[in-house]
């Protein structure tokens, strides 16, 4: 179709007649193309049509719907292209009807719309649950540390008690209480560096040159109070310094030593093995009784996981273990799980052995 | 980000003073290119682009600043102060004829004149005012906007239907003129026709033209008239034309108006 500068028709083919429901007299002359518009069409011929056809002459590609005579509307691309012969204007204007392109760029608007909504909701539910979860972390360690205190009391208590006469009952009473501020002293200890290992910084470790046989005999000493009606045995092999940390060692022991009298056969002993070698030392824990289930050994490193069947006064919030291999693997080294019905059950961990130099002070 | 990549100012011709050239919602400073070099030889012509449009730093757009006209008329005062010399005369078309308002009633000193082309404070009629649409008709807008969202996606440039009849532009300003990220197109479309300034008017006390065509659908020669008794100092000046621009449908009579009005407020 031809229009004037002002829009009003010149010359329009049937075609377009039949799209919008117009007689060609009803338009040439008479009426103008914008009025074919929508309100919203209208307003953009005058903010984007006009001066772009002013400015370049030419439009391409823009999508209007044109209203029939009778009120509906129908999607248009427009294309148009304008002439000025000597001041004399006239537009040429050609539209086809683009239904499948509206269809089409709708589902495309949705589906954005949709998406955008999705992520960000899932962008706050992350940040909500990061907020949990750093919240959590946060007061475990606080609570551990607040606890630490009335425990200490309650283990200095009992050990004055036990240093007078005590009748009857109270002896073993006494040695109750003691076991389990030990284990409660234990599992703090634990609950702490659990949030330490977790807060990034990672376990702190502090290696010096040690004498390992005889850190680990004095960490079973003490376990040997916790525990005295159950046997210990310390097996030593080969000599020499090696570099660690003794207090971690002594943890590692204790957490060890802790879950083999826990879970192992109670009228067997424990043995607790270490061993220096030409290029690594380690240290072992080996309780007789029922085996770790094979399909438990591969997790059972991880924080949170309980033994099995493991008897009510023994149950752990199952830290000791991930202590246990965050302790090797801050030194470098390994740790490992053996289980069967015949042999019972070993863990072992290793550690490379490092030469003095590497201590992060001299020697203990 | 300095305010001449932001905006993308352009500075061109000499004189006393300067004009300062707004365009409005729709297209860019390319819109000024036929009445500006009227002014060039006397004046000093800073033209530039509403953040968000034509060669302006789209990243500089902020929903929340450019949610409300004043966030576009503190641009104006930054552009003014940067780039203008001696007083300023304000040339906004449509939205910037209110945006310059804005900025003259917050600065008063540094404006000398207002032309103001197709103005109007709002195009939303109201009890006892005609802005000549109604909310539908907003809505409308905003429809057709968001319904031709591919043609005006920012990746798919309108191409060039055979020669263009003006040999004299340049190809780079016609495959970015009136092409704009269409989110920011909606949301100063919003801005734009929901806006309702009429309440500043009585306060503008600067000269002020007011410059429209005949038959002007966006704005309506009732709302020139309105704007005339309700300005302080105004003139209103109709150019026989049909659109709302009548800077490109009839370039000299609106240069000959913008002269007649200066030369009898003595500016």
């Amino acid at each position: 179709m031809q229009t004037t500068a002002d829009g009003t028709f010149l010359h329009v083919n049937r075609t377009f007649c039949s799209w919008v429901g117009y007689e060609r007299a009803a338009l040439i002359g008479q009426r103008r193309f914008q009025e074919l518009l929508t309100m919203g069409g209208r307003i953009f011929h005058q903010t984007h049509w006009n001066p772009l056809l002013q400015m370049q002459g030419s439009i391409s590609e823009v999508k209007l719907d044109v209203v029939h005579r009778d009120g509906t509307k129908i999607p248009m691309v427009l294309n148009a292209l304008r002439h000025d012969n000597r001041g004399i204007v006239v537009d040429e204007l050609a539209a086809y009807v683009a239904r499948d392109r509206d269809k089409y760029e709708q589902e495309l608007l949705l589906s954005r719309k949709k998406l955008e909504s999705l992520v960000a909701e899932a962008t706050r539910l992350q940040a909500e649950a990061k907020d949990r979860a750093l919240f959590a972390e946060q007061m475990v360690g606080i609570v551990s540390h607040d606890l630490r205190n009335p425990l200490s009391a309650i283990a200095m208590g009992v050990a004055i008690l036990g240093r007078s006469e005590l009748f009857g009952n109270q002896q073993r009473v006494a040695n109750r209480i003691s076991r389990a501020t030990e284990r409660a002293t234990r599992l703090i200890a634990d609950l702490l560096d659990f949030t330490q290992a977790r807060s990034g910084r990672g376990l702190s470790v502090t290696r010096a040159t040690i004498d390992l046989h005889e850190v680990v005999a004095d960490a079973l000493d003490e376990l040997g109070q916790v525990y005295p009606s159950r046997a210990l045995t310390h097996v030593r092999t080969g000599v020499g310094p090696c570099s660690a940390d003794a207090s971690r060692l002594a943890q590692l022991v204790g957490n060890l030593v802790s879950n083999a009298m826990t879970h192992g056969a109670p009228d067997q002993p424990v043995t607790v093995s270490s061993s220096l070698l030409q290029d690594s030392f380690s240290i072992a824990v080996h309780n007789y009784g029922a085996p770790i289930p094979v399909e438990s050994q591969g997790k059972i490193f991880e924080a949170m996981t309980r033994g099995a069947g493991a008897p009510a006064s023994g149950r752990s919030v199952g830290l000791g273990l991930f202590i246990v291999r965050e302790i090797a693997r801050r030194h470098g080294g390994t740790a490992e799980v053996e289980s069967s019905a015949e042999l019972g059950t070993t863990f072992r961990v290793t550690f490379p052995r490092l030469p003095a130099a590497l201590d992060d002070e001299g020697p203990t | 980000m300095s305010v001449q990549v932001r905006n993308n100012v352009h500075v061109s011709g000499s004189g006393r003073l300067t004009m300062l050239f707004a365009h409005g919602f729709g297209c860019d400073q390319n819109m000024w290119r036929l009445l500006a070099p009227a002014f060039a030889a006397r004046y000093r012509c800073v033209l530039f682009d509403l953040v968000g449009s034509g060669g302006s730093e789209l990243s500089a757009y902020e929903p929340k600043k450019y949610g409300s006209l004043q966030g576009y008329a503190d641009d104006v005062l930054e552009i003014a102060r940067e780039f203008g010399e001696g007083k300023i005369i304000f040339v906004g078309h449509s939205v910037s004829a209110m945006i310059g308002m804005l900025a003259n009633l917050k600065a008063p000193e540094l404006f000398a004149a207002q032309v103001m082309v197709g103005p109007s404070p709002c195009y939303i009629n109201d009890e006892g005012y005609v802005g000549g649409f109604s909310r539908a008709d907003i809505e409308s807008l905003l429809e057709t906007l968001e319904s031709n969202y591919l043609g005006w996606s920012s990746n798919m440039a309108p191409a060039i239907m055979g020669a263009p009849e003006q040999p004299e532009l340049a190809v780079e300003l016609t495959n970015s003129f009136c092409r704009t990220d269409p989110e920011i197109a909606r949301q100063f479309a919003r801005v734009t026709f929901l806006s309702d300034v009429r309440a500043e008017l009585p306060r503008l006390h600067a000269p002020t033209l007011i410059l429209q065509c005949s038959d002007d659908l966006i704005a309506p020669v009732a709302v020139g008239e309105y704007m005339v008794r309700v300005l302080p100092r105004a003139t209103l000046s109709v150019v026989e034309n049909v659109g709302h621009c009548p800077h490109l449908s009839a370039p000299s009579a609106s240069a000959h108006a913008i002269d007649a009005f200066l030369r009898h407020e003595g500016i």
